[in-house]
């Protein structure tokens, strides 16, 4: 049975569709539809619940630090307080266990590590977790998580909390809300300017309230937060991501630090060196559909003559092009210059090999997770 | 064109029938629109196919999942709802009328009479 996230019954009143995803009974649209919800992020803004993910505070010791850079392809003791940074899990042969958010912040006086990761993930993920730091603290039973998306979004949460001026993109910091600490970064995954909240569940409710006040943003599900993702290039773990897949391989290599890959410590070093200095056998694309059907994942790539030369992993109906798109990862032997085909249905149908993202990042400066 | 309708009748594929003259127009159902939730493509049958009951002879695609439409009863496609290749969203505003996806010469009228009507239906939704 799919778990329940605190805010179940207000979405539901608010016409929330509910589905499973990850275990947990999530709000994939709302009753306007998904392109709405969509195209309003692009627009204005959106507020997507997304509670179900993992939220861990881990005290960042020297220890801690230690361990979890077996897994973690970064310098974590020279993490910058209050940023975060993308990076990965990783497994003995470079594979990704998960892709999460990894920040250095300070509660009461202390210093954590606050990651974010994927609910789908969270067994896996939380295992490491543990061996690394025994009294790390799973934060996501206690604390809601909101992403406020679009180039609005800074007003709509002005509205509600003073967000410091000098908070860049990849900036987070403890923030006030009503007399109570809550985790505030600006971060998403929809390409746009936004926000993530992590903020006590006893609070959750009133606070969603307060930022529905401003009449330009709306509720929105994870049918339109997976097509904005899509749109702007991003990696979905279960899809463009696996345990079989390195960063390398997914195109990801600009959220390694290259000096540990040196590193002996670090799982899999050896092979990712060897891919950065040899080529992958795969590069991600984006593709887009000649005519309108859709691209989904698992889908089979062909060229003219039938030979199999990639997939499809994420697929879907692109609200800003108004045409069908996906990822997918192309064999680098295959002359690019030839027409791509997808079997769809069991038809040929001629594809289109775009650069990723399709729509353009609209970040606010310093630091990037462009691909 | 409007579309003139019999008694209006459904699958338990949520798709609608109505005949006139011999000729079913068929479509998919309010319900069935409504799950589906934004539809962005159709692939509309062949005209001239003839067709058995319950066969997949198309398919609508919403932002989320694709969907087969069957054949409700046996017949002949005699034409098809071409403003939906331009704007599948028709069937999203009024999935039972101007959202009506093609037309077909019945071969065996007594399957239509074995159809769901609109009370059955809903009943059959509740359910």
């Amino acid at each position: 049975m799919p778990l329940d996230i605190p805010l179940k019954n207000f979405h539901e009143i608010n016409g929330a569709k509910m589905v499973p995803f990850a275990g947990f009974n999530m709000p994939i649209n709302y009753k306007t539809g998904i392109i709405n919800e969509h195209k309003n992020v692009r627009n204005h803004s959106g507020i997507f619940d997304v509670s179900h993910m993992g939220q861990m505070l881990l005290e960042a010791t020297d220890l801690h630090i230690n361990n979890l850079e077996k897994y973690i392809p970064l310098k974590l003791k020279n993490l910058r307080n209050n940023r975060s940074n993308y990076t990965f899990l990783l497994n003995d042969n470079g594979g990704v266990v998960d892709d999460l958010i990894v920040s250095l912040i300070d509660i009461n006086r202390k210093s954590f590590l606050y990651i974010v990761y994927n609910a789908s993930r969270k067994n896996e993920d939380e295992k490491i977790f543990f061996k690394c730091a025994p009294n790390a603290e799973i934060l996501h039973v206690k604390n809601c998580l909101f992403a406020i998306q679009g180039p609005e979004s800074i007003e709509v949460l002005n509205n509600v909390i003073e967000i410091p001026v000098d908070m860049h993109f990849l900036d987070i910091d403890v923030l006030k809300y009503k007399n109570n600490s809550i985790i505030v970064s600006r971060s998403g995954y929809t390409g746009e300017d936004g926000f993530e909240i992590s903020i006590s569940t006893d609070q959750a409710e009133i606070f969603v309230k307060d930022l529905l006040e401003n009449k330009n943003t709306m509720l929105c599900g994870l049918g339109s937060r997976d097509s904005l993702r899509l749109e702007a290039g991003l990696s979905l773990y279960g899809h463009e991501l696996n345990e079989n897949i390195t960063p390398i391989e997914a195109g990801l290599s600009w959220a390694l630090d290259k000096d540990r890959l040196n590193d002996t410590a670090l799982n899999g070093n050896k092979i990712l060196l060897n891919q950065l200095h040899n080529k992958p056998l795969n590069k991600k694309i984006g593709l887009i559909s000649v005519n309108r059907s859709m691209l989904r994942d698992g889908m089979i790539l062909f060229d003219r003559n039938k030979n199999n030369i990639g997939k499809i992993t994420s697929g879907c109906f692109s609200p800003n092009l108004n045409k069908s798109i996906g990822i997918g990862y192309l064999n680098l032997n295959f002359d690019e210059e030839k027409e791509i085909f997808c079997e769809i249905r069991n038809k040929m149908e001629l594809v289109k090999k775009t650069n990723l993202p399709f729509v353009k990042k609209n970040y606010k400066k310093n630091g990037s997770y462009n691909e | 064109m409007g579309v003139i309708m019999s008694e209006k009748k459904y699958t338990k594929d949520h798709e609608w029938v109505s005949i006139d003259n011999g000729i079913a127009t068929v479509g998919i159902s309010n319900h069935a629109q409504e799950s589906l939730g934004d539809i962005v493509f159709i692939e509309l049958p062949s005209v001239g196919k003839s067709v058995n009951s319950k066969e997949e002879i198309c398919v609508v695609e919403s932002v989320k999942a694709a969907s087969d439409i069957y054949a409700p009863i046996d017949g002949e496609i005699i034409e098809v709802n071409n403003s939906l290749e331009g704007d599948a969203a028709i069937i999203n505003q009024d999935a039972e009328n101007t959202g009506w996806i093609f037309k077909m010469r019945v071969s065996n009228p007594s399957q239509y009479d074995e159809l769901m009507t609109g009370d059955d239906y809903k009943k059959f939704l509740e359910e």
